[in-house]
C-alpha cells in the first residue's frame, strides 16, 4: 500500500483565527477517506491546502511525493469537487464538461455522459440558471468522470435528493471497485456514507481528533443503559461522553470497548448495551458535553 | 507537464461569448454611425468618429471579467496560477492580434470604398500618426494589449485582496498622480514635461511607450498572482 498524502504538523491561520492547527496524517493510496467534522472544523480548509487552492501557514505537505503548490504534476492528477465552486458566467453545462475533459487526463466521456442523464441535467442548460441540486450533480459528475488518482469531494451533496445521493453513492463505489483511486469524502450525512467510507479522520476546531479505519471505530464507543447503580458498575473508569437520567435508569455513552467478560457480566445485570453508530460517535466526540475535546492520542489509549 | 496551452483551450470552451460581445458591441457602433452620418447627407468632408472605442472598452471590462470568473473556475480544475496566467497572457496577445488583423484590413475596405459610400472613417488611422502597414497594425494591437493588461491587474487585485484591494489601489493612483502633478507644477516642469513627449515622435507614443508599459504590467501582476486564491 503506497502512502500518496503525508501532512506533517499543518497549520493555517487567518488574522486572529486558527482554522488548522497541528495536523498530521498520511492517506493510503486507493482507498475512501471520510473527512468528518461540524461545520468551521477546517474539513475545507485543509482540502484546499491539500490541492494548493490556498497556502498553509507552516507545516508540511506532499502530495504523491512533493508539494501540491503551483505543481502541474500534482495538480493535473488531483480533482477538487466543492461545495462553493464557481463557474464562468457565460458557461452551459456541456462547456463545463469539456473544460473538466481539458484538464484531467483520465477524463471518461462516455461515463460523463452517461451520468449527465441519469443525473437529468441538461447539457445546454446556463450553469448559472442551475438549481443548487443540480449545481452539485455537476460538480458529482465531474468528480467521478475526472477518474483523478487523487478526488476531494467537499460536502458534495448540497441540495440533491435522496435519490440522486445514493446515485452518486453507488456510481463512486461502483466506480472506485473498477478504477481504484483515492477518494476523501467530506460530508455531514454520516449515516448515508458509514457503509462508504474506509477510514474516518474527524477534525473539531482545527484539531485532528480521530485518524482511525471505520470498521476499528465501530464498537469503540457503547450505550450501556438500565439501572443507575449497574450502569455505574460496569461503565466506571472509562470516559463518559454523554448520559442521561430517567427515573432509577441511566443511559450513558462511554468511550473504550468492553470486553467480553464485561458483555457477559453486562447482560447478567439486565443492562442493555448498544454499539454507537459512526453518526452518533462523531457527534458525542465532538461536542463532549462541556468536557475537555479528547485529542486523538488520547483517544487511541 | 505543460499546462499552459489545456488552460488556454479551457477558456475557447466559450470563444463565441468571448469573441462576440466586442465584436457585436462594435457592430452595433458601427452601423449606428452609417446610419447617423449617412442620413446627414454628403458633408463634402470625411467625418472621423471614435467608434472604435468601443471594442477596446468590451476587451477591457473582459479581461477584468476573465480574471475574476475563469481563475476560480480554472484554479478548481488543478491549473496552477502560473499556467492560469501564461495561459491567460497568450490569449490576450491572439486575440490583439487577431483583431487588429481584422480591424486593419476593415480600415482597408473603408479607404476602397469612400468610408463606406457616406465618407465614414471608423476604421481607419489617419496616417498622418502611422503610414506603414505594420506600424499602423501595431497601432491596433497595442492598445489591446494595454487596456487588456490594465484589466488584467484589476482582476488580479481584486482576486489576491478584494474590493479593499481596488480601493487602496485607487487611492494609490490618486496620491501618485497628484503628487506628481504637484512636483510638477511646484519645479515648473510643465514645459519640460511637454517638450519630452513632443520629442518622442508619434510612433514611440503611440507604440513604443504604451507596449512597454504593458510588458511592466505583465511582469508586475505575475507575482500578484502567484500568492492569489480562487
Amino acid at each position: 500500500m503506497n502512502t500518496i498524502v503525508t501532512v506533517t504538523d499543518l497549520a493555517k491561520r487567518y488574522r486572529g483565527v486558527t482554522a488548522l492547527d497541528g495536523v498530521s496524517f498520511s492517506l493510503t493510496e486507493n482507498r475512501i477517506y471520510g473527512l468528518l467534522g461540524r461545520n468551521g472544523a477546517g474539513k475545507t480548509t485543509l482540502m484546499q491546502l491539500l490541492t494548493a487552492q490556498n497556502m498553509a501557514t507552516s507545516g508540511d505537505i506532499a502530495v504523491f511525493g512533493e508539494h501540491p503548490y503551483e505543481n502541474d504534476r500534482v495538480l493535473a492528477r488531483t480533482c477538487f469537487v466543492k461545495e462553493s465552486q464557481t463557474y464562468p458566467q457565460s458557461m452551459r453545462v456541456g462547456h463545463a464538461l469539456r473544460a473538466a475533459r481539458l484538464l484531467h487526463p483520465n477524463w471518461d466521456q462516455r461515463f460523463a455522459d452517461s451520468l449527465l442523464e441519469e443525473f437529468q441535467l441538461p447539457p445546454q442548460r446556463m450553469v448559472k440558471k442551475l438549481s443548487r441540486g443540480m449545481l452539485s450533480a455537476l460538480g458529482v459528475i465531474i468528480g467521478l468522470a475526472s477518474r483523478a488518482p487523487l478526488t476531494f469531494f467537499d460536502e458534495p451533496y448540497l441540495g440533491l435528493d435522496a435519490v440522486a445521493r445514493q446515485l452518486f453513492y453507488d456510481h463512486l463505489l461502483a466506480d472506485f471497485a473498477e478504477h481504484p483511486r483515492t477518494v476523501i469524502l467530506s460530508t455531514h450525512l454520516i449515516d448515508e456514507v458509514s457503509d462508504l467510507i474506509e477510514h474516518v479522520l474527524l477534525i473539531d476546531h482545527g484539531r485532528l481528533l480521530l485518524d482511525q479505519d471505520t470498521d476499528d471505530l465501530r464498537g469503540d464507543v457503547v450505550t450501556v443503559s438500565g439501572p443507575v447503580a449497574a450502569v455505574h458498575e460496569i461503565t466506571v473508569g472509562r470516559t463518559e461522553l454523554h448520559g442521561n437520567l430517567l427515573g432509577g435508569t441511566a443511559r450513558v455513552t462511554v468511550r473504550g470497548r468492553l470486553t467480553e467478560a464485561e458483555r457477559v457480566q453486562a447482560r447478567a445485570l439486565g443492562l442493555t448495551v448498544e454499539t454507537v453508530s459512526l453518526q452518533e460517535l462523531v457527534v458525542r466526540l465532538t461536542t463532549g458535553a462541556g468536557k475537555t475535546e479528547p485529542t486523538a492520542k488520547e483517544y487511541a489509549l | 507537464m505543460n499546462r499552459v496551452l489545456p488552460a488556454a483551450r479551457l477558456q475557447l470552451v466559450t470563444w463565441r461569448s468571448m469573441v462576440g460581445w466586442p465584436w457585436g458591441m462594435l457592430a452595433a457602433s458601427f452601423a449606428v454611425n452609417v446610419f447617423f452620418y449617412g442620413s446627414m447627407g454628403d458633408l463634402g468632408r470625411t467625418t472621423v468618429t471614435g467608434g472604435l472605442i468601443c471594442i477596446y472598452a468590451v476587451v477591457l471590462v473582459a479581461l477584468v471579467q476573465s480574471v475574476t470568473q475563469w481563475f476560480p473556475f480554472a484554479l478548481g480544475l488543478g491549473v496552477t496560477r502560473r499556467a492560469f496566467y501564461l495561459s491567460h497572457l497568450l490569449l490576450l496577445a491572439a486575440q490583439a492580434l487577431l483583431y487588429a488583423v481584422v480591424l486593419y484590413l476593415l480600415g482597408v475596405v473603408e479607404a476602397a470604398t469612400d468610408g463606406w459610400g457616406v465618407k465614414l472613417r471608423f476604421f481607419g488611422i489617419p496616417a498622418l500618426f502611422l503610414d506603414n502597414p505594420v506600424l499602423q497594425l501595431l497601432g491596433y494591437a497595442v492598445p489591446f494589449l494595454l487596456l487588456g493588461m490594465l484589466g488584467t491587474a484589476v482582476g488580479v487585485v481584486f482576486k489576491r485582496w478584494g474590493t479593499s484591494g481596488l480601493l487602496v489601489l485607487g487611492l494609490v493612483g490618486i496620491l501618485v498622480g497628484g503628487a506628481l502633478a504637484t512636483l510638477i507644477t511646484w519645479q515648473g516642469w510643465w514645459n519640460a514635461t511637454g517638450s519630452w513627449f513632443a520629442a518622442q515622435g508619434t510612433t514611440a507614443l503611440i507604440l513604443g511607450w504604451p507596449a512597454l508599459l504593458a510588458l511592466l504590467l505583465a511582469v508586475a501582476v505575475y507575482p500578484v498572482i502567484r500568492r492569489a486564491t480562487p
